[in-house]
């Protein structure tokens, strides 16, 4: 049995409407860090809500420690939540915020002083705890935000988009400071974002979800490297993944993928997976930094194309290069070239074996 | 913002605020000073711009052992009593200076003329004479200032409870017929309280409310439950909801995050709704005038005193200060409240 168990859990706002969590499934160790990553609307902010109790469960199941806690009040949960509008009551100090679920839990007075210390120096707040929320900055109030949630000692950290109100830099220094926490106290969290870098650089599991669905639950790299679906091969990487529409068809060298403007021969390992296709449409996806460019016009396995460049765009430590096969405009991630100019001539090589494919109805990963 | 004003706009604005001040500002002033003042000060020309705290009078002993009394009313001395009667001179000071000795006392500083000749006295006004005047005069004046704070207090009250509520409600819930529950809301501040007066009367006689505090606290009531509607719902609506929900997560269940959260934030709009409500009872005459017969309050009595009384003005201005002071004092207290409520405190 799993720290934190979700089984087939459901919501639904209105009898007849469109499920917002559909049949969700996932199981948290203790003492994980996992990010639910997708686009808004997506029911990531819904499931933390209904693990949190502020929301109804529509169907389903939710179990911490193996016990069902959704008859339990929010309070009762044993877990704490860092919200996105960080959710410190205006009308109280901080310290007063930070003691607030301690003064209802009726611990005594001297412990409440020390705990609230504690958790205030965990976030460098000590020297805050008598100012109000108005008096401080975004990321101060992140930091009291943070220090409540911790002083509770809960089960389960939620955090629901907690940086998307801070500025980017503090945003990244911010989100090292919550791993480096998370670490300390040995917790058991539950992140909520949009933005890709936040939870790769968090999780150690992400779950990438879309309208309702999880579409993969993976490491980083796993779900970087070896994207399940075409939704996760596209929402994750900057710039994202490159996709051509491509037919299989079965020639005299083999097995090769036929798109606009270009010819794939497909890498042994997959065209077993790949013949059942034969003669179908499916979706070729490549990561812009599997494409390798050659000035000299040098093919190898696996060749694509010639393109002329039609934009560079340098980035210091990388470019982005820009290039049109057929209709389709790639973006082509480099480090070897990134000096090289817009309208020359390329040939393009997909990396060996670094390409995947997708069914065109279902987005699944053919593999 | 202001430096984006010309030179003209800010004259204009100063010109307009300087002559609404003073519209405000003399009539107040006056009432202040004619509420200090005595009788004989009434009668002067022109009249001082700040009542005086003393008394000045010249006595001079006449041939008969009695004394003559000259009072100086802008115009010289003139002789205005001529009297030994200690119960006379008594009265005479009482009434006229608002000062309140004992004849014998007068009497005995009077005494001294006859050794030394004409002399001037001067005495200490009470200056609350003319409060206690108004108390003491007035019919039920006592009456209607403790009913007055009755009503205002039931008034904010029922404004309150059943206002604050809906706002709540307003803010929080999606229910079917809001917008139109929102506009009714406010047709109901817009009929004159004349123009609905009798059905008001007769509608209260047959609940047995005519005549009753509780009757006309129900009357205010009315277009205030809107307003503080409205006000508490744009405050409630400007309370962020995660502000409530965290503390539900940190183990406060609904009551505990409505008393410890909720309440304090919308703490700015219930004062200035309070306020509102206050300034409704506590201001109104003409409903009073309507609605109500023995149970008098204290704006109506203080109208009727100005309105009938020709002499003994200073004492209905004295009620006016009476009438005026508490909704002052209350509307600073309450102010604070209200600088905070538009863009003091971030909620």
């Amino acid at each position: 049995m799993s720290y934190l168990e979700i089984r087939n859990l459901q919501k639904k706002y209105t009898k007849n409407g469109p499920m917002i969590v559909n049949n969700m499934n996932l199981s948290i160790e203790k003492g994980e860090f996992i990010v639910f990553l997708g686009p808004s609307g997506c029911g990531k902010t819904t499931t933390i809500r209904m693990i949190s109790g502020l929301e109804e469960v529509t169907g389903g199941d939710i179990c911490i420690e193996g016990e069902s806690i959704l008859a339990k009040k929010p309070k009762e949960r044993g877990v704490s939540m860092i919200f996105q509008s960080y959710a410190i009551w205006p009308h109280m100090t901080v310290f007063d915020n930070i003691a607030y679920p301690l003064k209802l839990q009726n611990v005594p007075r001297e412990e409440i002083r020390r705990r609230v210390e504690t958790a205030a120096a965990a976030t460098d707040i000590q020297g805050l705890l008598k100012r109000y929320p108005a008096q401080m900055s975004g990321g101060q109030r992140q930091r009291v935000a943070v220090s409540r949630a911790i002083v509770v000692e809960p089960k389960l950290f939620l955090m629901d988009e907690p940086l998307s109100n801070l500025d980017a830099k503090l945003r990244v220094s911010m989100r090292t400071e919550l791993k480096n926490i998370h670490n300390k106290l040995g917790a058991t969290s539950i992140f909520v974002t949009h933005d890709q870098a936040e939870a790769m650089s968090l999780a150690d599991r992400i779950v990438v979800m879309y309208k309702g669905n999880i579409e993969q639950i993976g490491t980083p790299m796993e779900v970087y490297q070896d994207s399940a679906t075409r939704f996760v091969a596209e929402f994750i990487g900057t710039p994202p993944t490159n996709f051509f529409m491509t037919s299989i068809e079965r020639t005299e060298e083999g097995v090769q993928a036929v798109g606009d403007g270009f010819c794939y021969q497909v890498p042994v390992g997959l065209t077993d997976t790949l013949l059942p296709y034969a003669g179908r449409k499916i979706e070729m996806g490549v990561r812009p930094e599997y494409i390798e460019i050659s000035p000299g016009l040098d093919r190898t396995e696996g060749y694509l194309t010639d393109v002329d460049i039609r934009f560079v765009e340098p980035q210091g430590s990388h470019s982005i290069l820009i290039a049109k096969v057929g209709a389709t405009e790639i973006k082509i991630h480099t480090t070897k070239y990134m000096d090289i100019a817009a309208g020359s001539r390329v040939s393009l090589n997909v990396k060996e074996g670094r390409v995947m494919f997708f069914d065109c109805d279902t987005g699944k990963r053919v593999k | 913002m202001m430096d984006r004003l010309s030179i003209v706009q800010k004259t204009v604005m100063s010109i307009f605020l300087a002559g609404m001040a003073l519209v405000v500002v003399i009539p107040l002033l006056f009432f202040g000073t004619v509420a200090f003042s005595n009788a004989a000060e009434m009668s002067e020309f022109p009249k001082s711009l700040f009542p005086s705290s003393t008394v000045t009078v010249r006595v001079e002993p006449t041939e008969s052992g009695s004394y003559e009394v000259f009072y100086d009313s802008g115009e010289g001395y003139e002789s205005i009593i001529t009297t030994k009667d200690a119960e006379k001179l008594e009265k005479h000071f009482r009434r006229q200076y608002s000062v309140t000795l004992s004849g014998e006392e007068i009497l005995a500083d009077f005494s001294q003329t006859l050794e030394n000749g004409p002399m001037e006295f001067t005495y200490k006004k009470d200056m609350f004479y003319n409060f206690k005047q108004f108390f003491s005069i007035v019919p039920n004046a006592a009456e209607a200032l403790k009913n007055s704070i009755v009503v205002s207090l039931l008034t904010i009250l029922i404004s309150l409870g059943i206002g604050s509520l809906a706002g709540y409600a307003m803010a929080r819930f999606q229910f079917a017929g809001k917008e139109q529950f929102n506009v009714a809301m406010l047709i109901v501040r817009m009929f004159p309280v004349v123009g609905i007066s009798i059905p008001m009367a007769v509608l209260l006689i047959q609940m047995g409310l005519y005549d009753t505090l509780l009757g006309l606290a129900l009357l205010y009531s009315v277009p205030n439950i809107a307003l503080t509607a409205w006000i508490t719902n744009s405050i409630f609506i400007g309370i962020n909801k995660e502000l409530e929900e965290a503390s539900m997560v940190f183990g406060a269940n609904s009551f505990q995050t409505f008393m410890r959260i909720t309440l304090p934030l919308a703490f700015p709009a219930l004062a200035a709704s309070s306020m509102y409500s206050f300034l409704t009872a506590w201001n109104d005459t003409i409903s009073a005038l309507i609605l109500s017969n023995e149970n008098q309050t204290l704006a109506l009595v203080v109208y009727k005193a100005i309105g009938t009384t020709s002499s003994g003005i200073q004492y209905a201005a004295a009620g006016s200060i009476v009438l005026i002071l508490p909704a002052l004092v209350f509307t600073f207290i309450i102010r604070r409240y209200i600088g905070q409520m538009w863009g003091g405190v971030e909620l």
